[in-house]
C-alpha cells in the first residue's frame, strides 16, 4: 500500500447547467519517497487535484487516503492538526508571515502545535537551505529565491511525510528554480519524504520519480521518468 | 461620464456595504449635535416664555446665560460638544482609513492610468462629502424627530415646569450645527486618508493590497506568548496609526461615560431625591414642639396619606463639648423617627465611619453634621444637662440648610426616645406627610381641614422633580447608549477591515495548520490589545476629566461636595468595552472560517 491513495475522486463546482467537473474519478497511489510531477494545461483541474490530496478542498466523491487513513471522514479540527503535522505546503506566492523572521516562519507549524522546535533539525535545515545567515531577517528583507527556501523549511520543520508543491517555481528566475528544487530535492531524499509538485518546467518534469498529466480533469499517469 | 470624478457615485453604489460603517459614524455624529443643540435651542425658548408670562417683558440671552448655574450648564455642555466632535473625528476618520486601506489596489490602478496624486486627495475628499449627501440630512432629520419626542415627553409626561417648551419646534441653531459638524468632521478625517491614498506607488496595481511584507518593520515577540496570541498582538501595534485611532475610540467613549456621569451627579445636588421629601408639611408657626402627637394617629389613617413621620426640635440648647479641652456652645437637637433615620442610610448622606445603629432607640448616641470648619468627629462627648451624649455618626452636609453649611452651628440628630429623654418634649415641631400617587385635593383638602388654622400647612406636590430628574437622567443615559453603540460598531469594523486586509495572510497560516481556535484567538489578542490599550488611556484621562468637572460644575457651588472615584461607572463603561471587544471577534472569525482556504493562498 502507498502512502498516498487516491481513489475515485470526482470534483464538480456549480449546479445543473452552471456546474463545472473539474476532476473525473481520478485514482492512483504514491509510494513513500516518490518524487512526482503534476502537469497539465492552465485550468486542467491540476490544483484541484493538489488540494484535495492537501485535505484543503473536500471531493464531491472519492477517497483519499494518507497511510491508510481517509481524511475526509476525520473532523475539520483533527484535519487541521493532522494537516499540520503530517502535509507540508509550498505556494507559489510563498505565503510567509511577514511579521515573523526567517526562523520563526520555519518553525511556525511546530509553534502552532505548542510544541518546541528540535533545536539541531533546525540549524540542519538551515544549513542545507542555505539560509543561516539570514535567520533573523525578515521576509521583505530576502529575495524570492530566499522566501521560498524559507517556505522549504516551513514545510520541512514538521518532517510531514507528504509535501505538496504548487508551481514553487512560478515566481522563480531559472537560477534561483533549479537551486530551489534541488534543495527540496536534497532535504526530501535526506529525511524520506514523499513530493508531489505541480509545474509547468519542463525540465523540473523530467528530473522526477513519475510525471501524471491532467487534462480536462482526467488525469493520465505517463509512469517512471527514468525507465 | 463627465469627469473622472463622476466615478464617485458609481463608486459608492457599488462599494454600499464596505461604506455602511462611515456612513452611520457620519450620522451619528451629525444626529448628536443636532439634538443636542436643539433641545438646548428649545430649553432657552421655554425659559424666554417663562419670563415672559412672569415679568411681562423678553429676557435678553444675556440674562440667561449670566447665571451661574447658566454659566456651569454651558461649561458643560462645550466640553461634551469638543467630546462628541472629538469622537466623530476619530470613528469617521478611522472608517474612512480602512475603506481607503482596502482599495490601495484601485488607487494604484489609478496611479497607473495618470491620476495625480492631487487628483487622488480630491477623489477622496469628495467622496467622504458624497457621504455627506445622505448621512447629514438623515442625521438632521433623526435630530429634529428625537427633539420633538423629548419635547413632548418633557412637556406631557414630566409636568408642570416644562408646560412652555415648544413641541414641534425647529432649531436653525440644531440643523446649522449639525450640517457644519458633518462637513468639518468629514473634511478633517478624510485629510490623513487622502494622503494616504495620494501616496500609492502605481506599482501596488499589480503587486497586491498596502498590507504588503514591505510594510512590516519588526518582527513578532515570540517568548511571552504562544503564537498566535504574539501575532494578534503585533497586528494590533504593528500599524500605529490604527492603533491610535482604535485606542482613540475606546478612551473617548471611556471619557465621554465618565463625564456624562459628572452630569448625572450635578443634577442629583441640583434636584435631590430624597426618599423622605415630603408631599405635606404641617409645621408649628413659631418652630416650637406645639403639634400634638396624636395628629400623627389620625393623619396616618386618612385617604391618600402613604406615611406620616416627624420631627421634634430644640434650638440653643446649652451644652458643653468635650474633645481636646472642654467648651460651651448653644446647640440645635432634632429628633428623627426610624423611617427619618432609615432615610439617612439610604440617601448614603453618612461619612464613611459612621455607625446609626446605635442612634435607634433610647441611646446616649447621636449623629452630628460634619463641616470641613467644624470641630466635631466621630467619637466627640457632648454634655446636655446631666446626660452625656457621644456623636455615633457625622451627615456629609447640612440638610436643613439649603447650601449645605453649618455655618458654625452644632445640630445633633437623635432618635426620637432620646430626645425625650434628653428634653422630655412628646410634641412636634414638624409633620411631614407622604400622599399615595392616587391622593386626590380632597384628600389633601381633608388632611387641611384638621390640621386647623393654628400650624402652618404646606402642600409639596407641585414642588416635586422626580419626573425632572427621570427625565434629564434618562436623556444623559440615551445619549450615552448612542456613544456606545457607536463605539461597539465602530469597533467591530475596524476588526473586521483588518481582517479583510490580512485575509490572504489568514488563509496561509490556515493551510500550514493554524486551526480555527487559534485562528479566534489571534483576531481577539489583536482586539483586546486596542481594549487595553483604550482602557488605560481612556481611565487616565476620564478620570482626570471628571475630577476636573466635578470641582468646577459642583464642588464650586456645592463646598462639601467631594470628588470619589465614580467605581460604578468605571465598572459599567469598562464592561462595555469588554463586551465590543468579544463581539467584534466573532464575526470575522465566523467569515474566516467560513472561507475557502484555497481561494485565499493561491490570489495574487
Amino acid at each position: 500500500m502507498g502512502l498516498l491513495e487516491v481513489k475515485s475522486i470526482s470534483k464538480t463546482y456549480g449546479s445543473g447547467e452552471a456546474a463545472v467537473q473539474a476532476l473525473k474519478n481520478v485514482s492512483f497511489s504514491v509510494p513513500k519517497g516518490e518524487y512526482v510531477v503534476i502537469v497539465g494545461e492552465s485550468g486542467s483541474g491540476k490544483s484541484t487535484l493538489l488540494n484535495m490530496i492537501g485535505a484543503l478542498d473536500p471531493p464531491t466523491s472519492g477517497k483519499v487516503l494518507i497511510d491508510g487513513k481517509d481524511i475526509f471522514s476525520m473532523k475539520d479540527s483533527k484535519l487541521t492538526i493532522f494537516r499540520r503535522r503530517n502535509i507540508g505546503f509550498i505556494f507559489q506566492a510563498f505565503n510567509l508571515v511577514p511579521e515573523l523572521t526567517v526562523e520563526q516562519n520555519i518553525i511556525f507549524p511546530v509553534l502552532l502545535d505548542y510544541q518546541k522546535p528540535n533545536k539541531k533539525y533546525l540549524e540542519e535545515l538551515l544549513l542545507v537551505l542555505n539560509l543561516k545567515e539570514r535567520r533573523n531577517h525578515l521576509p521583505s528583507q530576502l529575495s524570492g529565491g530566499q522566501q521560498q527556501r524559507v517556505a522549504i523549511g516551513r514545510a520541512l520543520i514538521s518532517r510531514p511525510s507528504l509535501i505538496l508543491a504548487d508551481e514553487p517555481t512560478g515566481n522563480l528566475d531559472t537560477q534561483n528554480s533549479n537551486e530551489v528544487i534541488a534543495m527540496l530535492k536534497e532535504a526530501s531524499k535526506m529525511y524520506e519524504q514523499t513530493i508531489i509538485m505541480i509545474t509547468h518546467n519542463r525540465s523540473i518534469a523530467q528530473a522526477a520519480d513519475r510525471v501524471l498529466q491532467v487534462s480536462d480533469g482526467v488525469l493520465t499517469d505517463f509512469g517512471r521518468c527514468r525507465e | 461620464m463627465k469627469s473622472y470624478l463622476s466615478l464617485i457615485p458609481i463608486s459608492a453604489k457599488v462599494r454600499r456595504r464596505q461604506s455602511r460603517m462611515t456612513l452611520l459614524c457620519i450620522v451619528f455624529a451629525v444626529f448628536l449635535v443636532t439634538a443636542v443643540f436643539s433641545m438646548a435651542d428649545m430649553g432657552i425658548r421655554m425659559e424666554q416664555t417663562r419670563l415672559l408670562n412672569k415679568h411681562g417683558s423678553l429676557p435678553t440671552l444675556q440674562s440667561l446665560t449670566d447665571s451661574t448655574m447658566g454659566q456651569s450648564l454651558y461649561l458643560i455642555a462645550a466640553v461634551l460638544f469638543v467630546l462628541i466632535m472629538i469622537a466623530g473625528v476619530l470613528m469617521i476618520s478611522s472608517s474612512i482609513n480602512s475603506n481607503v486601506a482596502q482599495r490601495t489596489k484601485f488607487f494604484g490602478m489609478m496611479r497607473c492610468i495618470g491620476m495625480s496624486r492631487q487628483q487622488i486627495i480630491r477623489f477622496v475628499r469628495l467622496e467622504a462629502l458624497n457621504w455627506c449627501k445622505i448621512a447629514v440630512p438623515i442625521g438632521i432629520a433623526l435630530g429634529i424627530v428625537t427633539t420633538w419626542g423629548l419635547c413632548a415627553v418633557l412637556r406631557f409626561r414630566v409636568g408642570e415646569e416644562f408646560s412652555d417648551i415648544p413641541l414641534f419646534g425647529i432649531s436653525l441653531i440644531g440643523i446649522i450645527s449639525g450640517i457644519v459638524v458633518g462637513i468639518v468632521t468629514v473634511l478633517i478625517a478624510a485629510r490623513s486618508p487622502a494622503k494616504r491614498a495620494a501616496k500609492v506607488s502605481p506599482v501596488t496595481a499589480v503587486s497586491g493590497n498596502s498590507e504588503s511584507i514591505n510594510s512590516v518593520g519588526h518582527a513578532v515577540n515570540t517568548h511571552f506568548f504562544k503564537i498566535e496570541t504574539a501575532l494578534g498582538i503585533h497586528h494590533a501595534v504593528s500599524a500605529k496609526k490604527n492603533l491610535v485611532l482604535m485606542t482613540g475610540s475606546f478612551a473617548l467613549s471611556i471619557i465621554l461615560f465618565l463625564s456624562f456621569s459628572v452630569l448625572i451627579d450635578f443634577v442629583g445636588y441640583i434636584m435631590p431625591q430624597s426618599p423622605s421629601a415630603a408631599d405635606i408639611e404641617i409645621s408649628s408657626s413659631d418652630s416650637s414642639n406645639s403639634i400634638d402627637s396624636e395628629m400623627l394617629g389620625t393623619i396616618s389613617g386618612m385617604e391618600g396619606v402613604k406615611r406620616v413621620f416627624a420631627r421634634r426640635s430644640s434650638f440653643d440648647v446649652p451644652a458643653e463639648l468635650s474633645k481636646d479641652k472642654m467648651f460651651s456652645c448653644a446647640i440645635d437637637i432634632i429628633s428623627f423617627d426610624e423611617f427619618d433615620l432609615d432615610c439617612l442610610t439610604s440617601e448614603d448622606i453618612l461619612k464613611k465611619g459612621s455607625d446609626i445603629s446605635k442612634v435607634y432607640g433610647d441611646s446616649n448616641y447621636v449623629l452630628a453634621i460634619w463641616d470641613k470648619d467644624s470641630p466635631l468627629e466621630i467619637g466627640d462627648k457632648i454634655q446636655i444637662g446631666t446626660e452625656v451624649v457621644e456623636i455615633a455618626g457625622l451627615l456629609k452636609y447640612d440638610p436643613f440648610n439649603s447650601d449645605g453649611n453649618t455655618n458654625g452651628k452644632i445640630t445633633l440628630i437623635t432618635s426620637g426616645k432620646t430626645f425625650y429623654r434628653l428634653t422630655e418634649e412628646t410634641n412636634y415641631s414638624l409633620v411631614m406627610i407622604q400622599t399615595t400617587k392616587d391622593a386626590t385635593d380632597q384628600d389633601v383638602e381633608a388632611i387641611r381641614n384638621i390640621t386647623g388654622d393654628e400650624y402652618t400647612f404646606s402642600d409639596q406636590r407641585d414642588q416635586r422633580t422626580s419626573g425632572t430628574y427621570t427625565a434629564f437622567v434618562l436623556c444623559v443615559y440615551g445619549f450615552l447608549a448612542i456613544i456606545t453603540l457607536v463605539t461597539v460598531l465602530n469597533i467591530v469594523n475596524s476588526i473586521s477591515m483588518s481582517v479583510s486586509a490580512r485575509i490572504k495572510q489568514y488563509g496561509a497560516m490556515r493551510a500550514v495548520g493554524m486551526d480555527e481556535h487559534q485562528l479566534t484567538k489571534m483576531i481577539a489578542a489583536e482586539s483586546f490589545t486596542y481594549a487595553l490599550s483604550g482602557c488605560i488611556v481612556g481611565c487616565a484621562v476620564g478620570l482626570l476629566l471628571s475630577k476636573l468637572l466635578f470641582d468646577a460644575v459642583i464642588t464650586s457651588h456645592y463646598s462639601y461636595a467631594v470628588w470619589n472615584l465614580p467605581v460604578a461607572s468605571l465598572m459599567i463603561i469598562l464592561l462595555f468595552i469588554f463586551i465590543a471587544a468579544i463581539l467584534s471577534i466573532y464575526a470575522p472569525s465566523k467569515r474566516i472560517r467560513n472561507i475557502s482556504v484555497i481561494d485565499t493562498i493561491n490570489e495574487l
